[in-house]
């Protein structure tokens, strides 16, 4: 009879410690919990900030590629104008005179 | 007895154990979960800004690109036409040059005459004065002669007298009605200026051709 209260004591003191050991992990997982609800503030910031710093990278490389191609562009315009005044100068000399004499005609008709 | 107890309660120690360990496991699962769910929508809401923020650069930079090159046009076309311009001018300038060299040439009277004449025959004849320039003022004209094809043209008698007004023109003359009411400006000077719009365009399209 002895050995059999024992025994039940035995058990009770080990479900006690076991139901411990139940409650610790129950109050660690709850830490867990918290400390991650915390630290997701700040990681929906980091993914935030950082994609929208790729963005703004992408944003100033899109504009500096423009600029590049408006600036060849520019060339381009003014060295087809260089080309233009080129032929002006040169078909004026030739026709010089002849809109001279077309004047004067016009005039003294 | 004694080794069935300690089973048990080692195998309910052992239980506990593997209870906590499951416990602590969903709650780092659950952890990571929440992170990842927060990553996640940082990401998605970062998306849309960032959509918004590619597409105001993507006009910013279009509206810069148009800006620059449609100056540059300006300026090309501006500078194209400030030279034909100035050849335009220095062919009108050419032009006076040479009427300035034709009134000091024994052509130039039959010239003036015949523009005294036609502006005689515009005015309709009758009692007209002929304005000239100092220099042509001393040219021995025939008024009288003049006076002469006008009558026959307008079918009035004609009277021509030199004004004692000299302009200051390149050649040409001037004739207006005695009471001055009623001009013709057959100046050169006038000439040119009232047919200049004329001028300029027959000069572009002989010069730029």
């Amino acid at each position: 009879m002895l050995a059999v209260l024992e025994a039940f004591k035995a058990i009770k003191e080990k479900h006690l410690e076991a139901k411990r050991i139940i409650d610790e992990a129950t109050v660690q997982a709850e830490k867990i919990k918290k400390e991650a609800e915390q630290k997701a503030i700040s990681a929906y910031e980091e993914a935030y900030n950082a994609v929208i710093s790729q963005a703004e990278q992408e944003a100033i490389e899109v504009k500096r590629k423009t600029a590049e191609e408006a600036e060849r562009e520019l060339e381009k315009i003014l060295s087809h104008a260089e080309e233009q005044a080129k032929e002006i100068e040169a078909k004026a000399e030739k026709n010089f005179e002849k809109a001279v004499d077309a004047v004067l005609n016009m005039v003294l008709q | 007895m004694m080794e069935s107890t300690r089973a048990i309660t080692e195998m309910i120690l052992l239980e506990a154990q593997k209870s906590a360990e499951h416990i602590i496991q969903e709650a780092q699962k659950s952890a990571e979960d929440t992170l990842e769910k927060q990553r996640q929508r940082g990401v998605n809401k970062a998306n849309e800004v960032a959509q918004s923020i590619f597409k105001k650069a993507e006009n910013e930079a279009e509206v810069i690109k148009l800006s620059i090159t449609a100056d540059a046009k300006i300026k090309a076309n501006w500078t194209m036409l400030s030279k034909k311009e100035l050849w335009i001018a220095a062919v009108l300038n050419e032009t006076k040059d040479k009427l300035r060299l034709l009134t000091q040439s024994k052509e130039y009277r039959p010239i003036l005459e015949k523009l005294i004449t036609e502006a005689g025959i515009i005015l309709g004849g009758k009692e007209l004065e002929v304005l000239l320039s100092e220099k042509d003022s001393a040219l021995s004209l025939k008024l009288d002669k003049l006076a002469k094809e006008i009558s026959e043209k307008t079918g009035f008698e004609t009277k021509l007298r030199l004004s004692e007004e000299k302009p200051k023109v390149i050649g040409g003359a001037m004739v207006r009605t005695t009471n001055g009411k009623v001009i013709m400006d057959n100046t050169f000077d006038d000439i040119l200026g009232r047919r200049e719009k004329d001028l300029r365009s027959k000069i572009a399209k002989i010069l730029f051709k």
